[in-house]
């Protein structure tokens, strides 16, 4: 019974679509193309402009450019062209071609060496390049002051520290023309005693070196009895630079 | 070892022997009289001669950074002695030492103190740590973690520590003795820049030489090697110190020697093969070690020699080698004495 419904109730809304369908045809006309865009004007651009794009560059389509080549352009195709011809000659292919690959080896180790900062100065006999300083040091030459003259300066002014250095600064050119020292503005007294040869030198050297100290860097008041102690010191020690060249 | 530099001293390995000059030229007097200051270090020296064999160079250095209140870092191999020197130095000074030794566990509580709670009065009492002493021996510093590093950057430099607010100044002299060893990497940390920086020297302890071990040895076989401690008296007191340093405080300095020192210094950061030069402190800790270390020469006035026999120890900690020169196996100090090779000396 209950089966028999459900098929009439499918049947029934059947029917209702079938006889709908005619309907909907009926209530819509039969489409007919209608021209209903209004008219539009063409655009044409002016004689002269055509003419204007036309003779533009990038509107060619016809020929390729031609592109302008460069001094470099041409440096790199005639490298390219020689190493074509090369890579392809027979001297290449009989044993050329190693000479490149050392080529090559050679630029990428030089490369690589390059990156690590590696310096091989040392490599060929020669001392590594010293690092060199941020600021430049002004040095007295000794060879070049007329040291008599100024110790006399120094003398008749008073200033008897100056005069002091001055002859401590004699005393240094004088065993370094006599080759017992080096000397170097970067040296210290203790430096020059140490380069100096045993004996009593040294120790005369070191008298000398002591009040030069005193003196200049302890900026002690000197008196004439004190600068006539320094010149005692001072006699003393070419005295010997004398009796040793004797 | 530290290189022994030439010097002007009347026993000069330069003079023949018998050939001993008195410190002061004839007719010359000193302004200032050195004499109790030499004739305590010549007695610190006596003692620690009883234990120590030889390092003559890391004596000066020290007694030099006693007098310029400074903090030193002894690095060196194990076995060559940091631990038992810096003991004995402080042995010899008649003030309150303490040691810390450095783990990587330790915190910088375990350093400074710690506030603990007292119920009783209901409130907080600080309780000072190992630091609050006159001299304090760091053993193995490196082996701490930056963070109880830092703890002693305040302490250092400032000679008081802040907690919960209330600063609490150390009591002078005041004086840290640190080593460390360069070799071991496992369980060690790099120490910050900002705290090496505050150690006035960093002292390379090296070996013995032979004859200086054939000593150590003989004296062990005599039976003194049980106790070394006890064989070291006391002989300066924090007054005395604090005397001396006065003293040295008015050492005089040319003004070319300041510049001089400002150059050497200041040629370290413009130096290719440094990727970190040294901080005017360190200009600072150069003129003030030259200033103890001429008293300790018997001299009232610094002189070239001075300044470069520390510039090493003053500089090596304070620079950073560039990756390039430190793979070549280019070390701080050949910097440093390239530096002193092409600077003038004033004259």
């Amino acid at each position: 019974m209950q089966r028999r419904g459900g098929v009439l109730l499918l049947l029934a809304m059947l029917g209702s679509v079938l006889a709908a369908v005619p309907l909907a045809a009926q209530s819509v006309p039969p489409s007919t193309p209608v021209a209903v865009a209004p008219h539009v004007p063409l655009r044409r651009p002016t004689a002269a402009h055509l003419q204007d794009l036309r003779s533009q560059h990038e509107l060619q389509y016809e020929t390729d450019p031609v592109p302008q080549a460069s001094v470099w352009d041409l440096f790199w195709y005639r490298v390219q062209r020689w190493l074509g011809r090369t890579l392809n000659g027979s001297v290449y292919q009989h044993g050329g071609r190693y000479v490149v690959y050392g080529a090559f080896l050679v630029a990428f180790a030089f490369i690589v060496l390059r990156l690590l900062k590696v310096d091989l100065t040392s490599a060929f006999g020669r001392n590594p390049q010293r690092m060199p300083l941020a600021y430049t040091t002004e040095g007295e030459d000794i060879h070049a002051v007329d040291f008599p003259s100024r110790i006399a300066e120094a003398e008749s002014a008073g200033d008897y520290r100056l005069a002091v250095r001055l002859g401590f600064l004699s005393v240094l050119k004088q065993l370094t023309d006599r080759g017992l020292l080096t000397w170097r503005p970067e040296k210290t007294n203790a430096d020059y005693l140490a380069e100096l040869p045993a004996g009593p030198l040294p120790v005369a050297f070191r008298a000398v070196a002591q009040q030069f100290e005193y003196a200049w860097y302890g900026e002690l008041p000197l008196t004439a009895a004190h600068y006539t102690l320094v010149r005692e010191a001072r006699a003393a020690l070419l005295q010997l630079l004398t009796t040793r060249a004797a | 070892m530290e290189n022994e530099s030439p010097s002007l001293a009347p026993d000069s390995p330069q003079l023949p022997p018998g050939a001993s000059l008195p410190n002061v030229p004839a007719g010359f007097a000193p302004r200032a009289d050195l004499g109790k200051l030499q004739a305590s270090a010549d007695a610190i020296r006596r003692e620690l001669g009883k234990v120590i064999v030889g390092q003559q160079t890391l004596l000066d250095l020290l007694l030099t950074a006693i007098l310029a209140d400074g903090h030193v870092l002894l690095e060196g191999v194990p076995g060559v002695a940091k631990t038992l020197t810096a003991k004995l130095l402080a042995r010899t000074l008649a003030i309150p030492f303490s040691r810390i030794q450095f783990t990587p566990d330790l915190m910088p509580s375990d350093v400074l103190g710690t506030s603990v709670f007292r119920p009783n009065q209901a409130e907080f009492e600080f309780r000072p740590g190992p630091i609050f002493a006159s001299v304090v021996l760091i053993d193995e510093i490196n082996r701490a973690p930056a963070k109880t590093q830092s703890a002693l950057f305040e302490v250092m430099e400032e000679r008081h520590i802040t907690q919960d607010g209330t600063t609490y100044p150390m009591q002078e002299p005041f004086l840290v003795l640190a080593t460390q060893n360069p070799i071991e990497q496992e369980g060690t940390y790099r120490l910050p820049e900002a705290q090496l920086d505050r150690f006035l020297f960093k002292i390379n302890v090296g070996y013995p030489t032979t004859a200086e071990e054939v000593a150590i040895l003989q004296g062990h076989h005599a039976g003194f090697g049980g106790t070394p401690l006890e064989a070291v008296n006391p002989i300066l007191s924090a007054a005395d110190i604090q005397g001396l340093r006065q003293q040295v405080r008015h050492q005089h300095v040319e003004p070319k020697l300041l510049e001089y020192i400002a150059q050497l210094v200041g040629s370290t950061r413009a130096h290719k093969a440094l990727y970190l030069g040294a901080s005017p402190r360190a200009s600072l800790a150069l003129l003030n070690g030259a200033k103890a270390l001429s008293a300790l020469r018997g001299r009232d006035f610094v002189t070239p020699e001075d300044v470069q026999f520390l510039a090493p120890a003053v500089l090596r900690h304070r620079i950073l080698l560039t990756p390039e020169r430190e793979m070549e196996g280019v070390s701080p100090d050949d910097v440093v004495k390239q530096i002193i090779q092409q600077l003038e000396v004033p004259r």
